[in-house]
């Protein structure tokens, strides 16, 4: 089911200051995708997913479902969360404690005031479905983190609703289930054809889960893509160094060609993407991933984007190498092979090609 | 949303007047002549009062009472709390045990059954001892300053142990382990280390002891006035209680200065115990500190331990049970127990006074705990869950009256009710009772609002029930074991009320604490036994049941992770 949500804002006073948490947002959240709303905390993303799921009121603005408008300010409509028809997995999961995992599961069924066969059917279908099957009689205290997640997305997926919300789902386990979780939720969703809403402020999660991100930021919805693009060529410098690390390096668009552009900085011309047909003579900011950047002991031969820098630093981080290599004033993070031969303070040379970075418009107010 | 403001003010106006009109009508009377001259300021109250050349022995005689009981009350906790939380003594369930178990004997009967056993004339023990040792005099005289401080200090174990025992337990092994590293001993450790660093937490207890001790009057009563031995407590309660020329204007003057004191001491405590957060590390979970082994010691140190348990909860229902069968005051003997017989028994159940002081004491309990527990549910609503700056003087004004002594504050009532139609009345005991008591109430229930996390109500819209729905299935699920624990706690403090009810019983408003109080005064210890018996029996009903609830409760909260 597809998500409209038109001109939304939402207000908040905090000390007598006025606090916009959702400045004018207009989204289409299209149907049977997992969506994911990411952004620094602060920029309205958990706001946003309150006001679809209902429990809490824009000041301005429309939210429909499906077909179904189910928030609106000049129509003045607004349908409480019960009858939304949504399922939602919280940040603390809310499992309630007095009640064991069935009796968890099966509320939204009895609430309904479903048939007790259907519901027992259904709720040990959605059990099976999170593989929690076999545990229905433990109390509700009695379960793990990880167990409580599943429990919770069970809940939120046994009267089968068109959509589902998550609010950084991941973010009270510790590092390693987080990431088994993460892939399970994934395999989940993916074979549900589901919609579904997802919250986080962590990059990996975002880029590892859904089919669109968007990113937030200040209550306002900055870039809308498909992780690989928005990875790997980004519109917005905000979201080029949110979303991974990033070596930006600022200049002025020299010439034109094709899809690539060359920019004067400081350092020389360096040849990148041009997909936001920055006009030549604009101030615009190069910017290269650390993995992209190949790094050589010996200068190599003639080319597009090729420096020679000092290396400044050598950092072992498990799978590899991290090195900062200064071209000029200019630093350059990169990933370095752990079996290369190299030793700070070595003179080396960097390249990367025109193809693996991106230009973009400098940001006036970052 | 807009009803919360609203209820946050009808609650502020409610207990601002439980805890503010005492306060008022007390400083109002003090500066008056007597009730039918209220309003006519005069000082003629505080000159008499602090003239008078009896009160300086009086006021001595308080510092010694609540500082004697407050040293005996910590000594005696620290002394068991580190046994429990760092030795290998055996039977450790005994520890719980006394923290709870005093709780149920009203203190009255504890200052009784002491002093029937240790009263010059025929005290049980003192009668023993001389037997055995052939002494012409009885060996101890229960009716004394030190007297008064056992039996207080005994009172206000448990109360300094369940502060002390958490700060122990939470103590970081660590700087312990450090101080051994260097070269200490294990006593050179507990004295340079571990005593130091627990100094909020005894100086916390030592505090609330004193007020507690303060504010008391069933030993001050029971063990202090017959040997004329007087504290500042039950010379208020002298002044009013002498018939016609009862002086409520004096006893008002005199309760400043306890109220006054009372206050600065609770103000300390809170002080001290946001400190001692700071203070007293608390290491990472799961870590269990090594215990000390006491080796061939562990028995003795038991015996101890036993001894003071035995004396806390077996002795005084003992003592009370043989009493209220034996005909008159004996030691036990073959000949005792052949006249045993359930004369008090029958003799109280037929006495008019006595079957009406139960008759009131169970309505006040059970009418005033579910009054008591309503407002509490509300208070501690707008304090959990509304949080504006208006609910922080909620809880502030609500928390006031934790430091009123008893006998004060009914005094601050009495200058109240005298100019309402509630004088004499249940009405009077019932106000009295919840501004008194309703922290009691507050605390189980605030902690039952904090458990109930806003996503679980959220997760049970979402699920798709109505608000209504919401309340019946979830919220009120999560809170009842909060409203019984707390209902349960307050008809067990009302059900043995002695403090305020001896200033607003009047006769056809008996309570059974006060007509125990008439007993002893009367030296009817057979039927003050045997009513002694029924309250205890009571009001453990319902303190077991409190605990057993607490269990279960505790047992419902969310796993973390």
């Amino acid at each position: 089911m597809e998500i409209k949500i038109k001109g939304l804002t939402r207000n908040y006073f905090s000390d007598g200051r006025l606090i916009k948490a959702l400045d004018r947002v207009d989204l289409t959240i299209p149907a049977n995708q997992i969506f994911t709303l990411l952004g620094p905390s602060g920029c309205g993303k958990t706001t946003l997913l309150r006001c679809i799921v209902g429990l809490e009121s824009p000041d301005e603005g429309e939210i429909v479902i499906g077909d179904e408008i189910v928030w609106s300010r000049e129509k003045n409509i607004f349908v409480p969360p019960e009858n939304r028809g949504l399922g939602m997995v919280f940040q603390t999961y809310a499992i309630w404690p007095h009640m064991n995992v069935f009796e968890n599961v099966a509320y939204p069924l009895t609430t309904r005031k479903m048939a007790k066969d259907e519901v027992r059917l259904k709720v040990a279908k959605a059990l099976k479905f999170v593989q929690l099957d076999g545990f229905e009689k433990r109390p509700a205290t009695k379960l793990s983190g990880g167990q409580q997640q599943r429990v919770a997305l069970a809940r939120a997926l046994v009267a089968e609703p068109k959509v589902i919300l998550f609010d950084e789902p991941l973010s009270n386990l510790d590092a390693k289930l987080r990431e088994e979780t993460r892939k399970e939720l994934r395999h989940f969703l993916t074979e549900l054809q589901i919609t579904a809403v997802y919250v986080t402020h962590d990059r990996i999660e975002a880029l590892a889960l859904s089919d669109q991100v968007a990113i937030m930021r200040a209550g306002r919805i900055v870039e809308i893509g498909d992780p690989k693009r928005v990875y790997f060529n980004s519109g917005n410098q905000f979201v080029a160094d949110f979303i991974g690390r990033a070596n930006l390096i600022k200049g002025r668009i020299a010439s034109q060609d094709g899809l690539h552009a060359v920019i004067d900085t400081d350092i020389g011309a360096i040849r990148g993407l041009n997909s936001q047909k920055l006009a030549s003579g604009t101030s615009a900011a190069l910017c290269v991933r650390p993995e992209f950047i190949s790094l050589a002991e010996k200068p190599v031969g003639e080319g597009d984007n090729i420096f020679r820098g000092k290396l400044e630093s050598l950092v072992f981080i498990g799978e590899a190498y991290e090195g900062d290599i200064r071209v000029g004033e200019q630093l350059f993070t990169t990933t370095v092979s752990p079996t290369i031969q190299i030793a700070e303070g070595d003179e080396v040379s960097i390249s990367f090609n025109p193809d693996h970075c991106f230009l973009l418009p400098v940001a006036e107010d970052s | 949303m807009i009803r919360k403001p609203t209820l946050t003010t009808t609650l502020i106006t409610i207990v601002g007047f439980l805890t503010v009109c005492p306060v008022v009508m007390l400083l109002f009377g003090s500066f008056s002549e007597g009730f039918g001259s209220f309003g006519q300021f005069t000082t003629a109250k505080y000159i008499a009062a602090y003239t008078d050349p009896a009160l300086l022995e009086i006021l001595w005689n308080t510092v010694i009472f609540t500082f004697g009981s407050a040293a005996l009350a910590t000594g005696l906790a620290l002394f068991l709390a580190y046994m429990n939380t760092r030795t290998n003594i055996p039977f450790k369930g005994l520890f719980g045990v006394i923290s709870i178990v005093p709780m149920m004997i009203p203190h009255i009967l504890f200052a009784v059954s002491w002093a029937l056993l240790l009263n010059p004339s025929n005290g049980i023990l003192n009668r023993l001892l001389m037997d055995v040792f052939q002494l012409s005099s009885a060996p101890f005289n229960v009716y004394s300053l030190g007297g008064m401080i056992l039996v207080e200090g005994l009172l206000d174990l448990p109360i300094a142990y369940l502060i002390i025992a958490p700060a122990m337990s939470a103590f970081d092994i660590a700087l312990e382990e450090s101080s051994k590293v260097c070269g200490a001993s294990t006593l050179r450790t507990l004295m340079r280390v571990t005593l130091p660093v627990l100094r909020p937490a005894i100086l916390a207890s030592a505090i609330l002891v004193v007020v507690r001790s303060l504010a008391s009057f069933a030993v001050p009563s029971v063990v202090g006035m017959p040997g004329r031995i007087y504290v500042l407590a039950t010379h208020i309660y002298r002044s009013i209680s002498t018939g016609f020329s009862a002086d409520y204007g004096k006893a008002a003057a005199l309760g400043m200065s306890a109220l006054a004191a009372s206050i600065t001491l609770i103000y300390l405590y809170r002080y001290l115990t946001a400190e001692s957060g700071k203070f007293v590390t608390i290491s990472s979970r799961g870590f269990k500190p090594s215990l000390i082994d006491l080796k061939g010691k562990r028995y003795p140190f038991f015996a101890v331990v036993g001894l003071v348990s035995f004396v806390l909860i077996v002795l005084p229902v003992v003592v009370l049970f043989y009493t209220s069968l034996v005909p008159y005051s004996m030691v036990p003997s073959a000949k005792a127990f052949s006249m045993m017989s359930f004369k008090h028994w029958i003799d109280v159940l037929k006495d008019p006074i006595s079957v009406l002081s139960l008759k009131n004491s169970l309505t006040l309990g059970v009418f005033g705990a579910t009054l008591g527990v309503a407002l509490a549910i509300l208070i501690a609503y707008v304090i959990v869950k509304v949080r504006t700056p208006a609910a922080g003087i909620l809880e502030s004004l609500s928390f006031l009256s934790f430091s009123f002594p008893g006998i004060v504050i009914g005094v601050g009532f009495m200058w109240f009710f005298v100019r309402t139609p509630l004088y004499s009345t249940m009405w009077a005991l019932l106000i009295g009772y919840i501004a008194t008591y309703l922290p009691y109430g507050i605390r189980p229930l605030s902690s039952a609002f904090i458990q109930i996390h806003s996503h679980l109500e959220e997760s049970s819209r979402v699920c798709g029930a109505s608000s209504f729905q919401t309340l019946r299935k979830i919220v009120i699920p999560l809170l009842i074991p909060g409203i019984v624990s707390g209902w349960i706690l307050m008809a067990t403090m009302f059900l043995r009320e002695l403090t305020l009810s001896v200033v607003l019983s009047r006769p056809g408003t008996e309570v059974l604490a006060v007509q125990i109080l008439r007993y002893a005064e009367d030296g009817l210890w057979g039927k003050l036994s045997a009513l002694g018996i029924i309250m205890i029996g009571i009001s453990s009903t319902l303190v077991l049941g409190v605990t057993y609830l607490g269990r279960r409760f505790s047992r419902v909260e969310v796993v973390d992770r």
